[in-house]
């Protein structure tokens, strides 16, 4: 693979407990590094790894973009690390049967202390459906006061469309616990009460680990002087900051395997194929589109439950059939990756970009309006890649769907935007595959 | 296996509905209405599960297994699926409803049917069975879902809707007695909004003997031989045969999504959402551009401007990537599915049921492809 001019060295880091893998592309070219780096998630760990990857590509680091998303699973998996959430659900009437109180999935509900409810709630549109139950509210807050709760999450119906509730409830929340760390759903926005809850619980309960890893990471970035920077894969497969990562580590989990696709994509030089991966209990495979990974807001491999942060799709490979052929997908080339997942994923990271996504539910009127909610949503979404590294001026397109919402008043739809960008002076894709429709600043 | 595929009755009759057979249920249930996306899946699928595990199956009865004199209700979702996931039921909102009618009408039911055996409908009236201790009847109104709750079977054999009762998870209900069954499904409408986007809804209160000629049977049981076909997740052409040896299921085309329109013909309010298109490149040598006209559910595909399939017809689309049915509310352009059209029941394709539910009900004008 030949390289660009003026392309110059990023490192990608997968840490799990223990160990981490790390790889550098420089001149579109994977440099080799010893491959397991071991006691990566302390400072001394860190050092060791930033002094490899600097040695692979003396003086030429621009940035290092770091996975924490296997390591946080395993911390969701074995949640001894992880603090314990309080779970306040505002809606107008309380669950009646046990199931539907709780979430569905035992690893997340394993990270509840304590589930409150609060009278309040919008529907999709935002039209209050119930006013907020302000002493009840305060009720709660007393208690979680006397607790010295730490985490709390909070999730009301339409809060998409309306925050008010859920941000009244974090005000009191706050103010009854300065130093509590509070995920209100509204901040991820996304389909369904139940995905919208499991994904604020997860982020509270992810909350201190993130922060811990993220500042180990940037103080040895500081101590490298390498003067690279420190960025965070999300389960999009792209980047964010670590400020944003660390305000929503929600948005990391699952980057793993959306990097694996783009890493495997990479080294094929491919930007429009089916990637399939192996697994222990078989192959997988996953779609790469435009350079990035064909991602969903669906169920999170190990979790259990629909998160709202979109990760790869991935489903099991048909294999091939009697006279070679693809089973399914015939229509795109067929990237068979091979080697350590683990690397796979470093150089995906190492070639990510920063992206942002919205997922939102509007009303139209008319073409007119639908084009003017088409742009806003746009301009948002550009907003948010610009917050997660973009340059000014790089945002553009990736994916925009919009869908009528059945059985809904007619003109509901369902707007789902996907942007990426570029950093100042970012590494270049193998096969130029930047889409050319820029958004609109 | 609380189901079984054979046993007395006939090949494919189900006679009861436990814990291990929900997640068949769910499956089947989107394939005759892929309208509704998962994000209520977890919750909903828990819910239910827990019901027959604490429960045990609920036993699933033809209606002429029943007395003839034996009270009925049917039950279903009204409104919105993403309604419904953004505000979860809080769990007694079907039973509430069916308990509501028993008391104006001074009956005790003894069974509950689904109105529409599809998407979430077809698992609420089971939860709700479970929960009341109550047979489940393998029929319907539907056999898939249209728009409006007077498109039954039952609607026209001359079965009343009313009196019904809306109840929201809000936990206010709305008791509608009405002259007509259309005038029922407008006063209804105007009432979903208020209740959140969705109610539980139970309607057309009758008896086993009136639903042995006027709902239509074996629906239930369908869903569930669909859905263990749909969870094998196999090849899209063996699942498509496999589906055309039990349900007449035939394969259109097989093609990306490149574009969505909205707004796409002229919009009457009464009949939920608006409408919308979507355009499929066909792959391999045929290489045709196929339309899709959405209104809540696919209502007609035309290939380079033929029309080859519409409602009544069951539509839908198959994910090939990931080998499931692609719910209409999460399509993205770049998707790859297959466009797969299964007969309704027969009765939606006689005259009457045509003029109530067929093309011309959406604004296509056109003969449908089965009566050419």
């Amino acid at each position: 693979m030949s390289g660009q001019p003026g392309d110059s060295a990023y490192a990608g880091v997968t840490l799990r407990p223990g160990r981490c893998v790390a790889a550098v592309i420089r001149d579109a070219t994977v440099v080799p590094l010893p491959r397991v780096l071991h006691g990566a998630i302390r400072p001394a760990g860190a050092d060791e790894v930033l002094g490899a990857i600097a040695a692979a590509a003396p003086g030429d680091i621009q940035a290092v973009t770091i996975d924490l998303s296997r390591l946080l699973l395993e911390a969701v998996l074995h949640p001894a690390g992880t603090g314990r959430v309080a779970v306040i659900r505002i809606v107008p009437r309380a669950a009646m049967d046990p199931r539907l109180a709780r979430s569905p999935a035992e690893l997340v509900e394993r990270l509840v202390a304590r589930r409150f409810t609060v009278g309040g709630g919008h529907d999709l549109l935002g039209n209050e459906l119930c006013p907020l139950d302000t002493a009840e509210l305060a009720r709660v807050c007393a208690h979680l006061r006397r607790a010295g709760v730490r985490g709390v999450a909070i999730v009301a119906p339409g809060s998409q469309a309306q925050p008010e509730h859920e941000r009244a409830v974090a005000d009191a929340v706050q103010a009854a616990l300065p130093d509590a760390h509070i995920s209100a759903a509204t901040d991820f926005g996304g389909q369904g009460l139940v995905a919208r809850e499991a994904t604020v619980i997860l982020d509270c309960a992810l909350g201190a680990i993130a922060n811990r890893l993220l500042n180990v990471w940037e103080d040895a970035i500081r101590r490298s002087g390498t003067g690279a920077a420190l960025r965070v894969a999300r389960g999009d497969g792209g980047y964010s900051t670590p400020s944003r990562a660390r305000a929503l580590p929600a948005l990391t989990l699952g980057a793993a395997d959306a990097l694996e696709l783009c890493g495997a994509a990479y080294l094929h030089g491919a930007q429009e194929c089916r990637v399939v991966l192996p697994r222990p209990g078989g192959h997988v495979s996953g779609d790469v589109r435009h350079g990035l990974a064909v991602v969903r807001a669906a169920e999170l491999a190990g979790i259990g439950t629909a998160l709202v942060v979109p990760t790869a799709v991935l489903a099991p490979d048909p294999g091939v059939s009697q006279n070679g052929e693809p089973r399914w997908v015939r229509d795109v080339p067929v990237v068979h990756a091979s080697g350590d997942p683990d690397a796979l994923a470093c150089v995906g990271a190492a070639v990510s970009q920063p992206t942002a996504w919205i997922d939102e539910v509007a009303f139209i009127e008319s073409a007119e309006h639908l084009e003017r909610i088409r742009r806003e949503a746009e301009e948002r979404v550009s907003a948010i890649v610009m917050a997660n590294g973009a340059a000014p001026g790089t945002a553009y397109l990736t994916e925009a769907s919009i869908v009528a919402v059945p059985y809904s008043p007619a003109g509901t739809v369902r707007i789902r935007v996907r942007v990426a960008g570029a950093a100042d002076g970012g590494l270049r894709r193998a096969h130029g595959g930047v889409p050319a429709e820029p958004v609109a600043p | 296996m609380s189901s079984a595929a054979t046993g007395p009755g006939y090949i494919g009759m189900v006679s009861s509905i436990g814990a291990a057979d929900v997640l068949t249920l769910y499956e089947g249930a989107k394939f005759y209405s892929p309208a509704v996306g998962d994000a209520s899946k977890a919750s909903l699928t828990s819910w239910l599960t827990g019901l027959l595990d604490r429960n045990g199956p609920v036993a699933l009865r033809r209606a002429d297994a029943l007395p003839p004199e034996t009270p009925c209700i049917s039950l279903c979702v009204l409104g919105s699926g993403a309604a419904l996931a953004d505000l979860p039921p809080a769990g007694d909102e079907f039973a509430l409803a069916v308990q509501r009618i028993e008391r104006l009408q001074r009956v005790t039911f003894g069974a509950i049917y689904p109105l529409a055996a599809a998407t979430v409908s077809a698992l609420a009236p089971v939860a709700a069975a479970s929960q009341l201790g109550l047979p489940l009847l393998d029929a319907d109104g539907m056999g898939r879902t249209f728009a409006l709750i007077h498109h039954t079977a039952m609607h026209l054999a001359g079965v009343s809707p009313t009196p019904l009762v809306a109840y929201g998870a809000t936990g206010e209900s709305v008791l509608i007695d009405a002259q007509s069954a259309s005038r029922g499904t407008r006063l209804l409408g105007a009432n979903v909004d208020p209740l959140g986007g969705w109610a539980a809804l139970a309607a057309y209160p009758t008896t086993a003997g009136v639903l042995r000629r006027a709902a239509l049977p074996g629906t239930v049981s369908r869903l569930v031989n669909v859905g263990r076909l749909l969870l094998e997740r196999t090849d899209p052409d063996r699942l498509v045969a496999r589906l055309a040896a039990i349900i007449g299921c035939h394969r259109v085309g097989r093609g990306r999504i490149v574009e969505f329109e909205q707004l796409s013909r002229p919009t009457d309010r009464t009949i939920p959402a608006h409408p919308s298109s979507l355009v499929i490149e066909e792959s391999g040598e045929r290489g045709r551009q196929l339309r899709i006209e959405l209104r809540s559910e696919i209502v007609a595909v035309f290939a380079d401007g033929l029309l080859v399939a519409g409602v009544p017809d069951v539509l839908c689309l198959l994910d090939v990537s990931r080998g499931e049915i692609a719910t209409l509310d999460s399509l993205e352009v770049g998707d790859l599915v297959d466009v797969l059209v299964t007969p309704a029941d027969g009765l939606w394709y006689s005259a009457e049921g045509l003029a109530m539910v067929g093309l011309a009900s959406h604004g296509i004008n056109l003969d449908h492809p089965r009566r050419r």
